[in-house]
């Protein structure tokens, strides 16, 4: 038997999805998280009589006739797969709006189930529904649920399993004669929703009514203030980072790396003399070391992980949506974007695909494009190793890619826009404000657990196969053999990463070793630590004690011999040259077209190579007066990325400029 | 390069100023807050976005309450739900 679940957007169909099958699929508190099909099985514990229960869950929909991407995900589903029973998930807080789509689902000819989920919050409202009346009106059953809290399943369960099979007369038909005329379409949609009005006065009854002021909009007029609102914002943002990558996150870090290095020690022992001195090398120093290396920043992650999960439990996400909206249609972007991008502060991979909830192409593949410039969990640890080798884990450098990070995306999409907006287009904004809600610390433990595993998985599979790699290509020459000592540039990787270092030399970091790590990133960010790690032969960049750790920071800094400056310039290089191959996927994908692709890596690597001199050359002049080394071929370099866009922005105020002639 | 783009703006905002004096109702950036008003008709070409817009409730006979006026955004309640909109869909409305 499969099930699928259907409901409006936020109603908690993933949560609801979560609790019946036990995985940990992404839930959070605004409308638009869940953008693609989830499929899972019914829990032993609740599927008594045995037999496989399949459960699918889809992303929200207001109706049958989709608006955005992923709302034509869901109906397509219900209209094409034919699935067995339909659990319409409707708030129970807004029944007058949801049951639309209800009555809409009954017409499938496929069973349904109603799921009146956040009936917890009932009371607390003053609503009360007849369940009974409801169920008889719309010729299905009615279940009360609370998916937060889990009440309901078993009931749930139970009733689509009764109704499997059934035939259930629809309380109201219009679906047949809807998508002909646009006028009959309007009618019957208007009789539709008259039909609802009658329905919800015969089984609701409310004591305060919804367009009452509460504390809720008045704490809404605070966080979405024109002038307070980004300041909130931003230090919201501030918090979020600087705990996990300052006050919290490191000191965990510390002592999860003695343990990595007892671990290092305790192999290398084991070992002992016998084992060949290639092998030995390649398990310490190429797998431990480097997978090591990255384990080591797994507390940063959970940390990050776990506040963000907070921050998307609680209601806010859609507020900052609004705050953002008016900042970010005057760069082209929607109040939408920004969303992605906080979701792209764990992943850019399921940022960009959140990109999905925004209607307009331009704006939808613009942020598809510049999501991946916000630091992902798996550049956190490249922020984490640079700011404590080379600035003393002093807290503004990792808090500052973040608000760095803001400025690039807006010059960006500034200059997306001049290249590919042909006049003034018609976009609105709309999103609809979940209630806030103390977030769940159980919510957010799950999340972070989960995604800590999904790290962990990594590090011991891309990452340990990338290491071992780079620490082969390291070790042999071309033709096999082993490097002698100080010819350490015969090696393989040597060899390909040199051209590329020639490259990086105004950059102030033209080294091969650095060339070799920046490219090993674009499999997985995270590699760029572990490769520095295993071409560096370093196993311990964050050590156990304070006074360690700023001795043991000298030597790592001296052992990649960068200056301050080169440093911090490496690493805007790694953050903001374009994401790991898999991003790049998720962003052909979203933006559906090679054009945009193209434009966008293109993008990506104008702005981490400019954005890297100029950190490198400014800062050079600034703290030893004289310009670095291949400051004019960089210039050259960085003056033919800006030609490339002037001419594109010409291009495109030529174009403009014809039609507005033909127009006139 | 400068001129196109001033000239665009200058376009579109005077097309803004002919579709508000072409109708002759209020739309929802005038709207005083807490009032229910009944929504008169969607002015749009978006065709898409007008049906979005019925599916939450939002159609001429419907009542819609504007609960805050923030800059440039408001937080209207349509059925029991509450919405965000920009001044552009505010304008759209007609009351």
């Amino acid at each position: 038997m499969r099930i699928a679940h259907a409901g409006d957007p936020n109603s908690g169909k993933t949560t609801l999805f979560n609790a019946i099958t036990g995985k940990i699929e992404h839930v959070g508190n605004w409308p638009g998280v869940t953008i693609a099909k989830k499929e899972g099985d019914v829990r032993k514990a609740l599927n008594r009589e045995g037999g496989m229960i399949r459960v699918v869950d889809l992303p929200g929909a207001y109706s049958l006739s989709p608006f955005t991407t992923e709302e034509s995900i869901t109906s397509e589903f219900v209209r094409n797969e034919k699935p067995d029973v339909i659990i319409n998930i409707v708030d129970a807080t807004n029944l007058s709006r949801s049951l639309f789509f209800t009555t809409q689902l009954l017409e499938l000819s496929i069973p349904v189930v109603v799921a009146l989920n956040k009936s917890d919050l009932l009371d607390k409202k003053g609503i009360v529904i007849n369940r009974e009346v409801l169920a008889k009106k719309l010729g299905c059953p009615v279940v009360e649920t609370a998916s937060t809290k889990g009440h309901g399943l078993p009931e749930l369960i139970e009733q689509a399993r009764i109704v499997y099979g059934d035939k259930q007369t629809a309380p109201f038909t219009g679906l047949s004669s809807s998508n002909k005329d646009q006028a009959v379409d309007d009618k019957v949609k208007h009789e539709r929703f008259t039909f609802v009005e009658g329905l919800v006065k015969d089984v609701e009854t409310r004591k305060v009514a919804s367009i009452k002021q509460t504390r809720q909009d008045a704490a809404d007029r605070v966080v979405a203030h024109r002038i307070l609102g980004i300041p909130i914002f931003a230090a919201v943002i501030y918090f979020v980072f600087s705990l996990s990558q300052t006050y919290l996150g490191p000191p965990l870090a510390d002592y999860l790396v003695s343990w990595i290095d007892s671990f290092y020690e305790y192999i290398g022992g084991l070992m002992g003399a016998d084992v060949s001195p290639i092998l030995s090398s390649l398990l310490l120093d190429g797998i431990i070391g480097g997978v090591g290396a990255v384990m080591g920043f797994l507390p940063l992650i959970m940390v990050l992980f776990f506040l963000l999960a907070l921050l998307e439990d609680s209601g806010y996400m859609a507020r900052v949506a609004v705050v953002m909206d008016r900042h970010l249609k005057r760069v082209g972007l929607s109040g939408r974007s920004i969303i992605p991008m906080v979701i792209g502060t764990g992943c850019a991979i399921p940022g960009v695909m959140a990109t999905r909830t925004i209607r307009d192409d331009r704006q939808r593949r613009t942020t598809a494009m510049l999501t991946p410039f916000m630091p992902c969990g798996a550049k956190l640890p490249i922020i984490a190793l640079f700011a404590g080798v080379f600035f003393g884990d002093a807290a503004w450098v990792g808090t500052s890619m973040y608000f760095v990070a803001i400025l690039i995306i807006v010059i960006s999409a500034l200059i997306v826009q001049r290249i590919t907006n042909n006049g003034p287009a018609e976009s609105y904004f709309i999103m609809e404000l979940p209630d806030y809600r103390l977030p769940s610390l159980k919510r957010a433990t799950v999340s972070m657990f989960s995604r800590a595993k999904a790290f962990i998985i990594r590090a011991a599979t891309i990452i340990l196969l990338c290491n071992a790699a780079v620490h082969l290509m390291q070790t042999f020459t071309w033709s096999f053999q082993v490097v002698e000592p100080g010819m350490e540039g015969t090696s393989i990787l040597a060899t390909i990463a040199s051209p590329f270092a020639f490259l990086l030399i105004p950059l102030g970091f033209g080294a091969w070793q650095l060339a070799a790590a920046a490219i090993a990133g674009l499999i997985a960010k995270e590699n760029v630590v572990g490769a520095l790690a295993v071409v560096y032969g370093i196993t311990n960049f964050i050590d156990t004690e304070e006074l360690a750790l700023l001795s043991g920071a000298g030597e790592v800094a001296e052992v990649m011999g960068l200056t301050s400056v080169a440093a911090l310039a490496y690493l805007v290089f790694n953050l903001f040259t374009p994401p790991c191959f898999a991003a790049i996927g998720a962003m052909n994908a979203e933006m559906d077209s090679r054009n945009w692709l193209w434009a966008g890596i293109g993008l990506q690597f104008g702005v981490g190579y400019t954005v890297a001199y100029f950190v490198y050359q400014v800062g050079t002049l600034i703290t030893t007066g004289s310009f670095g080394t291949g400051v004019i071929p960089g210039l050259l370099g960085v003056a033919l990325i800006a030609g490339v866009i002037v001419y594109l922005v010409r291009r495109n105020d030529h174009k403009s400029r014809v039609e507005l002639k033909e127009a006139v | 390069m400068e001129q196109a783009v001033v000239n665009n703006k200058m376009i579109s905002r005077y097309l803004n100023k002919r579709l508000d004096t072409v109708s002759e109702h209020l739309n929802l950036s005038d709207a005083a807050v807490n009032v229910p008003y009944v929504i008169k008709g969607v002015n749009t070409s978006d065709r898409s976005m007008k049906d979005f817009l019925f599916t939450l409730g939002c159609y001429e006979g419907e009542t819609v309450t504007v609960i805050s006026v923030l800059t440039e955004s408001y937080i209207i309640n349509i059925k029991d739900a509450r919405y965000s909109i920009d001044e552009g869909l505010a304008r759209a409305i007609l009351v």
